[in-house]
């Protein structure tokens, strides 16, 4: 019978998988686990928070810009996406800087349909990486928790 | 963030060094300015961070050696990396770009603004881990005092300072001897490209005799047993030029001969990379025949389509044709053909006779004779990249130039952007990710582009269009070249002005196109044709452009001269790349208003 630690570190072993087979993750985001150590402890919590803030901030921007309607900068928008592309890249968060590259399109294009559509698929996508990657942090204390290391996931 | 640490010379650097290396990292997204300060705090950097480039400005100006190396993002929306990279660069300190655009102009740009290093995000640890180089390399004599002999990185007699023959060695190539003097031939080349780099900041490099000895020198040891044949062509070209200078007779003349000496100079050359330097060399030959020197350069001086003696110059508008058809032939014929389509491009217009009376005068004193040879190599090595251009007769009139740059510059311009071009060099020749072609031949020191650090880099000169400055390139041969090729601001040259400087081109060029010279180290042995031997970047536009790049290329011809480690790489590719120049010539369409390209072969 396994231990509630194995168990657990199980958990954490498959929901990391499935996140990068899935596409969510990157090897950017294996990266920022290489660089976190005793030094930095919560450098990808950090990081990761980060990131979040940003894709707040930016979307914001975005919206706002793009409700200017009949007098978008597409320009503005145009360099808030390309401000979340790199935060995205630069933590592994694969799928929202797919999206930025199709909302740069947009932007070029200066469709508002279609910049639009990318900004609800932005939301979308960002917070459902926030979830996913709040449960893995989660998974992590427990396992802290209940005693044990949290395993090293070789993708 | 301002603690500075560990101090241990006047310097501010710890003798650890890198460890401890103060780095200041400007980023306006704060999670990449983490991740980065993270990734550098691993290299045991210290990292000074902050997001507003203003700010960054104010720590570099208040104490002007409180860092070492500066580490920015350029595209930073409400400040600019570039103001940043200017003021380190007044400071002499190495600033290295950071930037998610990875596409050529974007680049060249930062290259061309005198960045040391262009990172594209998202940056690596393994990157970060060797950016000290850039600081040594900007010290390099203090270190060598200093950091050097504390880690026993050199031998316990002091260097030697090498000459500028020893420079143009690989270190990898110094493969004799024992690890000291291996070593010791890397540092001092590493020497003297810090000493060189400084020098491209601190003052102009002048073409000096004492550069153009070291320049023929090179060459001549290049080889010496084309030699022969290509006086005969000279002969041979000479007699047709002569005779007539129709466009039928002069086409066929030199085509039969071309043709012949083509297959058996190029069978030489290929396998020989031979010059005929020595005969090149040489004031009579010289001022004999130099309108042919310059087409045969190409075919080991057995080809001559692109020759236009002086008095045939002025006449030279209805000798544009029979290049063409002198060409066709020659393309048809040859995938190997060195220079050679470069050479029967129409000669240079009305613009080159000044030229030619300069070339008599410039090959007494033996500086056009280094630029024949320098031709000759590039001829020998070069895939015939100029003749694929398209705006063939651009790159035909400026060929012909006694001086080569104006020619160098319209072939340049004229290349077209061609893919395969890129990659066919690059599996011939090895060069950096990051470097610039066209600094590397200038990375011997003797020319400066725009300040940007030479010898680092690939052959990539950017076409001059609203986000690259124009390189303003002179001839070596010209007093004020060096002048210009030092001058920062390459986006205030512009097409017209290279024009000028190169000698009174005046003919419309297209600005809009990107020319790539990849892979510098092809270009380093060929010459001029290296010059034309542009490979387009895949973001570019594929219009040719850059009469400046042309010009620039040819100027490092001497420098490359020097050099004929990747003739032979570039012999492999040579035919592979001439077919595509070929193609993509015959497709491009004229947008300048110039002789259609299929016109200029005689198709």
């Amino acid at each position: 019978m396994d231990t509630l630690v194995a168990q657990l570190q199980r958990q954490f072993r498959d929901y990391t998988i499935s996140l990068y087979h899935q596409g969510f993750l990157d090897d950017q985001f294996t990266e920022l686990k290489k660089l976190q150590d005793e030094c930095s402890p919560d450098f990808v919590a950090e990081v990761v928070s980060l990131f979040f803030e940003d894709c707040e901030k930016l979307i914001g921007n975005m919206a706002r810009a793009l409700d200017q309607t009949g007098n978008v900068d597409f320009s503005l928008v145009g360099s808030s996406v390309h401000q979340l592309k790199g935060s995205s890249s630069s933590v592994g968060a694969k799928r929202v800087k797919g999206l930025c590259v199709t909302f740069k399109e947009c932007c070029d294009s200066q469709s508002f349909e279609g910049c639009v559509r990318c900004l609800q698929q932005v939301d979308i996508e960002y917070k459902s990486l926030k979830a996913k990657l709040q449960d893995l942090f989660n998974l992590e204390q427990q396992i802290v928790q209940a005693g044990g290391r949290i395993p090293q996931v070789d993708i | 963030m301002e603690n500075m640490e560990s101090v241990s010379n006047e310097e501010g650097r710890t003798d650890q060094f890198p460890v401890g290396m103060r780095v200041l990292a400007v980023d306006d997204n704060p999670t990449c300015l983490r991740k980065l300060e993270e990734l550098l705090l691993r290299c045991k950097y210290h990292v000074t961070k902050t997001m507003e480039s203003k700010k960054a400005l104010e720590m570099l100006r208040e104490k002007s050696n409180m860092f070492d190396l500066v580490i920015s993002d350029v595209e930073m929306p409400d400040t600019d990396g570039f103001k940043l990279l200017e003021i380190g660069l007044e400071m002499d300190l190495p600033v290295i770009m950071l930037s998610a655009h990875s596409d050529y102009d974007s680049v060249m740009k930062g290259i061309i603004h005198g960045a040391c290093d262009y990172l594209v995000k998202p940056v690596s640890l393994k990157e970060l881990r060797n950016i000290w180089q850039h600081v040594v390399k900007k010290n390099i004599g203090s270190y060598k005092k200093i950091i050097a002999p504390s880690r026993h990185l050199l031998p316990t007699s002091e260097y030697a300072p090498s000459g500028s023959g020893k420079r143009k060695e690989k270190a990898d190539d110094s493969g004799d001897g024992d690890d000291d003097s291996d070593r010791d031939e890397e540092e001092d080349g590493s020497e003297q490209d810090g000493d060189e780099s400084s020098n491209r900041k601190k003052r102009r490099v002048v073409w000096s005799q004492e550069l153009h000895q070291k320049f023929v020198h090179a060459v001549q040891q290049l080889g010496l047993d084309s030699e022969f044949k290509y006086r005969l062509y000279l002969k041979k070209l000479d007699e047709g030029q002569q005779h007539n200078m129709s466009q039928d007779a002069f086409g066929s003349r030199d085509s039969s001969y071309f043709h012949m000496a083509q297959l058996e100079g190029l069978r030489d050359y290929s396998s020989t990379r031979q010059l005929s330097s020595s005969s090149l060399l040489t004031r009579s030959s010289l001022t004999k025949f130099h309108p042919s020197v310059y087409s045969s350069v190409n075919l080991q001086g057995s080809n001559s389509s692109s020759f236009i003696p002086p008095g045939h110059h002025q006449s030279s508008s209805s000798s544009a044709n029979p290049f063409g058809t002198y060409h066709s032939p020659l393309l048809a014929r040859s995938q190997n053909v060195n220079l050679s389509p470069l050479e029967p491009l129409q000669f240079p217009r009305s613009k080159c006779s000044p030229y030619m009376g300069d070339f008599k005068g410039i090959a007494d004193r033996g500086i056009s004779s280094s630029f024949l040879d320098s031709r000759m190599s590039f001829g020998s090595s070069s895939t015939s990249l100029p003749c694929a251009t398209s705006n063939n007769l651009m790159l035909q009139e400026n060929f012909g130039v006694s001086d080569g740059n104006q020619s160098c510059l319209n072939g340049l311009s004229s290349f077209p952007s061609h893919h395969s071009w890129q990659g066919n060099l690059k599996t011939t020749t090895r060069f950096p990710s990051h470097s610039l072609p066209l600094n590397h031949a200038f990375g011997q020191d003797q020319m400066t582009c725009g300040g940007i650090g030479l010898g680092d880099y690939n052959t990539s000169l950017v076409s001059a269009d609203s986000h690259v400055g124009v390189l303003q390139c002179e001839p070596p041969f010209l007093g004020d070249f060096m002048q210009n090729m030092n001058t920062h601001k390459w986006e205030e040259q512009n097409c017209t002005m290279m024009n000028n400087t190169f000698g009174n081109v005046d003919y419309p060029l297209p600005v809009d196109n990107n020319m790539v010279f990849r892979d510098n180290n092809a270009t380093r042995s060929k010459g001029v044709d290296d010059s034309l031997m542009m490979s387009p970047i895949e973001d570019s536009a594929t219009t040719l452009n850059s009469r400046e790049c042309v010009g620039n290329v040819t100027m490092m011809d001497p420098e490359m001269r020097s050099s004929t480690k990747l003739e032979n790489d570039l012999v492999d590719n040579q035919h592979d790349v001439f077919d595509d120049i070929m193609n993509e010539m015959l497709k491009q369409d004229e947008n300048n208003g110039m002789v259609s390209v299929a016109a200029r072969f005689g198709l």
